[in-house]
């Protein structure tokens, strides 16, 4: 009985072998997976596979001359969701200049919304991309928090702004305005392909998590903007000369790592009654366009946002106090090795929610506090949605 | 980049699909086991650089990230899974054609069958038989490697009830 028994078990785990090893993601998620996280490479690996990712890149966009590859310099120009951006990751030099808003929602109409809008999903802090900076860690894990911050907020309620899914159309329209054709098949994930003078342009679709809104990689053979000593101007210049240049409020951010440099344009929004708020990704990072080059060389590689209408509608969201009160729930009890964290800071952002065939920029309460972790210092993050539960979808 | 780590290409090459498979035997759906699949692999993307091998293996490195994102995933969903499971008999059934190919039937409803499983036995057939040793399970799962054998015999006896029970 007992040898039957192990016999059954025996031929239970040649089942689950079996199981296990026959059990695989559809064909495309391999190549879906590997541009997505192509498309959100570090720095100063993009800069160091650059060359090497253009000539693949430009084999498939016919009219582009092979030559120029050699002589390739590497821009890049990010609107990723884990970026560079936020808390000056980038080490070296790190700057911050203000720009006039220039919002492009308008006024936000009062009404019925959008009905009940999905909830948003906050993930684990991103790790900083560049070692050995010097730059505080990011704690993900359980804490005790103890909030120690002064938070008012004297709206009660706040604007969400949906977009639709853009279609294939769409992409090749944008795609004809920054002077692109259609010139390959991309994975399922991207939405097309094209090619233009001395350039690719790549059009992506939004991701459901961790969370991203549609977006373009375009990767130049040459410079078109003469450098200059100012990282920001030629970024700006950079952008305009593409037709990326943001028109949504921002702020830049410079940081370099070796001979590189990424120049970030952190999105906000503006918020009637509340002015500007920061635009951060499920991590709590801000993010918007990215901008890398090396001074001294030509050609570019770029990354940006795809340009996207904005409906707004106005929700109610929790006041300071319930905000502080969700944060003192999400607290670990006290106890152990769970480290206790003073929460110091707190604003009202804007985050991503993937909600399908539409998506959803909605508030949220940030906090935030340092502590130290085995003598690191060390940002713990929390994330409340702001928008009444009651209109949340899940 | 120290010699002894692989490149990260080559990670992702090779256990794609063995991560896939582990995170696809504890959740609902291949949609889910994707989002966490993606999360997986851009996380550890992006942390590969300062990956130290001399403390783990990058593949019991990977299984780590993985175990956590799955485990944030029950945390996030758990109450909605726990529902669907109770109330769906096929939890893991599929309709979309495009993951027909994903598993054979047979195979399939075995996953059900080890998604059901405690937490701490899934983990432990879900690692066991993704390739890894006991040693590396106990390592994962926080206990000692003799405990994990424990585990997982435990897990493969509730299975095979579990089948049992199916079938009657």
């Amino acid at each position: 009985m007992i040898e039957d028994e192990d016999l059954e078990l025996l031929a239970l785990q040649r089942r689950l072998d079996d199981a296990f090893q026959t059990t695989r993601p559809r064909r495309d998620f391999e190549d879906e997976l590997w541009l997505r996280m192509q498309s959100r490479r570090p720095i100063w690996r993009r800069v160091r596979d650059g060359v090497a990712g253009l000539v693949e890149g430009i084999r498939e966009a016919p009219g582009v001359p092979s030559a120029a590859v050699a002589v390739a310099l590497i821009v890049l120009l990010g609107a990723g969701i884990f970026t560079l951006g936020g808390l000056g990751r980038g080490g070296g030099t790190s700057s911050t200049a203000a720009r006039p808003a220039t919002n492009d929602t308008g006024a936000v109409p009062q009404g019925s919304g959008f009905g009940p809008v999905p909830r948003p999903v906050f993930g684990e802090a991103v790790p900083p991309l560049v070692p050995g900076t010097g730059q505080a860690a990011f704690y993900a894990g359980a804490a005790t928090l103890v909030w120690a911050g002064d938070l008012k907020v004297s709206v009660t309620a706040l604007p969400v702004y949906r977009y639709a899914e853009p279609t294939e159309a769409q992409a090749n329209s944008f795609a004809a305005s920054v002077g692109a054709l259609p010139s390959a098949d991309v994975a399922q994930g991207g939405i097309g392909v094209y090619a233009g003078r001395d350039f690719t342009l790549v059009v992506l679709a939004s991701v459901a998590q961790p969370p991203r809104e549609p977006y373009v990689n375009v990767s130049d053979l040459k410079s078109t903007v003469a450098p200059t000593s100012d990282s920001v101007v030629m970024a700006t210049e950079y952008l305009a000369a593409h037709h990326l240049l943001p028109t949504w409020p921002y702020q830049t951010d410079v940081q370099t790592s070796g001979t590189t440099v990424r120049v970030n344009f952190l999105r906000s929004f503006d918020v009637p009654g509340l002015g500007q708020a920061n635009l951060v990704d499920s991590a709590g990072n801000r993010y918007g366009t990215e901008v890398d080059f090396a001074p001294g060389t030509t050609g570019a590689f770029e990354t940006a946002p795809m340009p996207l209408t904005l409906e707004p509608a106005t929700y109610p969201i929790i006041s300071a106090d319930q905000a502080i009160r969700s944060l003192g729930a999400s607290s670990a009890p006290s106890g152990g090795s769970i480290p206790v964290v003073r929460i110091t800071k707190a604003e009202l952002v804007y985050t991503l929610v993937w909600g399908g065939d539409h998506s959803y920029y909605e508030p949220a309460y940030l906090f935030s506090g340092t502590f130290s972790n085995n003598g690191v210092p060390t940002v713990k993050r929390v994330l409340i949605p702001a928008v009444t539960p009651s209109l949340l979808t899940r | 980049m120290p010699d002894d780590r692989p490149p990260f290409e080559e990670l992702y090459r090779d256990y794609l699909g063995r991560i896939y498979a582990y995170v696809r035997a504890q959740v609902s759906t291949a949609a889910d086991a994707e989002d966490i699949t993606a999360q997986v692999f851009m996380n550890a993307y992006q942390a590969y650089g300062r990956f130290e091998a001399r403390n783990a293996s990058p593949v019991a490195w990977l299984f780590r990230i993985a175990r956590n994102a799955t485990t944030d995933h029950f945390r996030a969903h758990g109450r909605r899974e726990r529902l669907r499971r109770t109330i769906e008999h096929q939890p893991i059934a599929e309709s979309d054609p495009g993951t027909m190919a994903e598993e054979r039937i047979q195979y399939k409803a075995l996953l059900v069958h080890v998604a059901r499983l405690p937490e701490r036995q899934r983990g432990s057939i879900a690692l066991r038989h993704s390739g890894l040793s006991f040693e590396e399970v106990g390592a994962l799962m926080s206990c000692t490697e003799d405990a994990a054998k424990m585990l997982y015999h435990r897990g493969l006896k509730a299975l095979r009830e579990s089948v049992h029970k199916e079938g009657e």
